[in-house]
């Protein structure tokens, strides 16, 4: 039976739980074939959005322990990622954008490795990519008073990508468009008292500009209803709970709508009960403007001016459960708007679909090639974001990974039983597949060990991070936090390298 | 176990985590689980004060907990039976978020590392939520993509 020596491209949760359930399925002894998994980030610090994504707050701190959901996730997963990358059959590196030199690089400083040195390296590929792009709204094109959350999300985490802070010291009032868990993280950084994010992994330089905010009421609108609205109770819990901030109540005909879900059930009692602080008593306050759609926004003339949003009135059509458009309009003045409208994959990535605006998968996360014949890629596989757009929590992440992971595993060993936890991601089924003939892309023969040449000078350079690289900036990380009983200070790839080359 | 790291993570109390060593019989509480159909994996006895997702851990039994017992995920869900289910104390509010993205959500659903086992637990059954698809969270259900969201 030959070897699998699968390439990953991408190093965020995805990546890490396939990865993770493949170590753990197949034992490391003379009763299996080979494994070997190198896993390539475009990032020097791996786990993606767990890192990149999530938003640092915390709600209440209760002790010295974290509290906050998100954190412990974040920790506790973590540790899962940490003990598949010390499996030696596993490498991590970071700091590699795998791609087409027609296609530059998002961040500057990554060294460039092409697809073609992945597909005659390596038997086996996983798009493990995410959806790294925001969508964004056809009538409200970026410019200084209107920017991507993904911007505002890379801010504070402080993504290598980065994006220039918001000009928050001239802004009183945020318009949020999009009724996401994104819209409300965004929304929930802006009114959280910097006081209270200092302890935790916000990094310095965005303190510095939270401290200089004039944010007075963040206006969080959505072209649907509170039923129709995506976000999930426990962020507009944490909203609610805001301790210098409080909710402008909703009108009662907005309210008064009939849930069919719990969670719907759920969100509507705690749309009722309101903000723990009544409004009218704090000066830093929010709303939930449902039924409102941008149709676009007037940008002022002067610097320190006001722009002017105009909003459609909408209702939902019961049909079709779209929004449609009143007849009814308004317009807001606002000093900055801010989409949320959801993510998607990079078009020029390799078996880009642009009709699901990610890549296209069969059953199990096998790659279906829309470029040539609808034919599915031999080896070739796509797990989390990149297969099924960017919905779904971590579990979610977790449980379509683990379900490619023995897709891989069925493909590769004969009689292998599929684990009956594992749900087989069903993809984009297989209507219009071309199943009789399948694309080969990989080499099955390749080095069992060798790295791609380019990717060895980058290591001898110290462009290219590993995982153990990454443990030691974790760490001092966590040790610089310490000196301003801080949970972390992060570091930028400048500083990191600095760090990596004098120890 | 470490007690800090089990407060830290979220995982019941000063209970012990590996039940099996306790030799006397009297505090041992029977647990039953079963697969989506009913039909009996295990049965396994535990130790007061031990929680579900733990002990199926420690007997093998395939049950996911990707935020290993803090709250924040709904891999762990199980179902009980309203008998049982009714002599535990009702889900916070942080259960209760959670257990909106269980999968085959029930009216005597838990998640499993907040059930902790006491005298009145004894021969409970905890079922595992059948392996198929469509919920939804943070965007519409999708009748065709594995969305498990």
């Amino acid at each position: 039976m030959p070897p699998m020596k699968l390439a990953i491209i991408g190093g965020g949760p995805s990546a890490f739980y396939v990865a993770s359930r493949l170590l753990s399925l197949v034992k490391a002894d003379s009763t299996n074939p080979p494994l070997r998994i190198h896993m390539f980030d475009r990032l020097w610090a791996p786990h993606g959005l767990v890192r990149y994504g999530v938003a640092p707050d915390h709600p209440e701190v209760k002790a010295s322990v974290a509290q906050d959901v998100l954190m412990r996730t974040i920790m506790n997963c973590t540790h899962k990622f940490d003990t598949a990358a010390a499996d030696p059959r596993l490498k991590f590196f970071g700091n590699v954008n795998i791609g087409s030199s027609s296609t530059p690089s998002p961040i500057p400083h990554t060294l460039n490795l092409s697809l073609t040195s992945i597909l005659t390296n390596y038997t086996h590929l996983l798009f493990a990519t995410g959806c790294t792009l925001p969508t964004l709204h056809p009538f409200l094109p970026p410019s200084p008073y209107c920017l991507p959350a993904l911007s505002l999300v890379h801010w504070y985490t402080q993504h290598p990508s980065a994006p220039p802070p918001p000009p928050l010291e001239r802004t009183t009032h945020i318009s949020l468009i999009g009724n996401g868990n994104v819209s409300l993280d965004v929304a929930r950084m802006l009114l959280t008292p910097p006081s209270v994010l200092e302890k935790y992994d916000v990094p310095r330089p965005v303190l510095d500009v939270l401290n200089r905010s004039q944010v007075r009421h963040v206006s969080i609108f959505g072209r649907r209803g509170p039923l129709e609205a995506a976000f999930t109770a426990k962020e507009l819990r944490e909203l609610t709970n805001l301790p210098d901030a409080a909710m402008v109540p909703i009108r009662e005909d907005v309210l008064d709508v009939k849930e069919t879900t719990r969670q719907q059930g759920r969100i509507l009692q705690l749309l009722r009960k309101g903000s723990k602080n009544m409004f009218g008593m704090t000066q830093k306050t929010w709303s939930l403007d449902f039924y409102r759609s941008p149709m676009g926004l007037v940008l002022p003339d002067e610097e320190r001016g006001m722009a002017k949003l105009s909003l459609a009135h909408t209702k939902v059509d019961q049909e079709t459960g779209r929004a449609v458009p009143t007849g009814e309009t308004e317009e807001v003045e606002t000093s900055l708007v801010v989409t949320s409208l959801g993510f998607r994959s990079e078009p020029s990535a390799p078996f880009y679909d642009s009709d699901l605006e990610h890549l296209r998968t069969m059953p199990g996360g096998r790659v279906i090639d829309v470029g040539d014949g609808n034919k599915e890629v031999k080896n070739v596989y796509a797990s989390g974001w990149a297969a099924t757009g960017a919905k779904g929590v971590l579990a979610a992440t977790m449980m379509n990974a683990y379900g490619v992971a023995d897709a891989i595993l069925s493909d590769w060993l004969p009689g292998y039983q599929e684990v009956h936890t594992a749900m087989t991601p069903e993809g984009a089924g297989t209507d219009n597949v071309n199943l009789s003939q399948q694309r080969e892309v990989m080499n099955p023969k390749p080095d069992l060990e060798n790295v791609p040449a380019e990717v060895q000078d980058g290591l001898k350079d110290g462009v290219v991070t590993q995982y153990e690289d990454w443990k030691k900036v974790n760490e001092e990380e966590i040790r610089r936090g310490e000196g301003c009983a801080k949970e972390r200070e992060r570091m930028g790839w400048e500083e990191a390298r600095v760090f990596l080359k004098r120890i | 176990m470490d007690t800090l790291t089990d407060l830290s993570q979220g995982r019941g109390t000063l209970a012990t985590l590996r039940p099996g060593n306790d030799t006397d019989s009297s505090n041992r509480i029977k647990v039953h689980f079963k697969d989506s159909k009913g039909n009996l994996i295990k049965t396994v006895e535990a130790n007061e004060g031990d929680d579900l997702l733990s002990i199926a851990h420690e007997y093998d039994i395939d049950l996911e907990g990707a935020c290993e017992g803090s709250v924040a995920c709904s891999t762990c869900h199980v179902i009980l039976t309203p008998d049982y289910y009714d002599r535990l104390p009702e889900p916070d509010d942080e259960e209760n978020d959670m257990l909106d993205m269980a999968f085959g959500l029930t009216d005597t659903s838990r998640l499993g590392c907040q059930v902790i086992l006491k005298r009145e637990l004894d021969g409970m059954s905890a079922t595992l939520p059948s392996a198929t698809r469509n919920m939804f969270v943070d965007g519409t259900p999708a009748p065709f993509s594995f969305d498990c969201s």
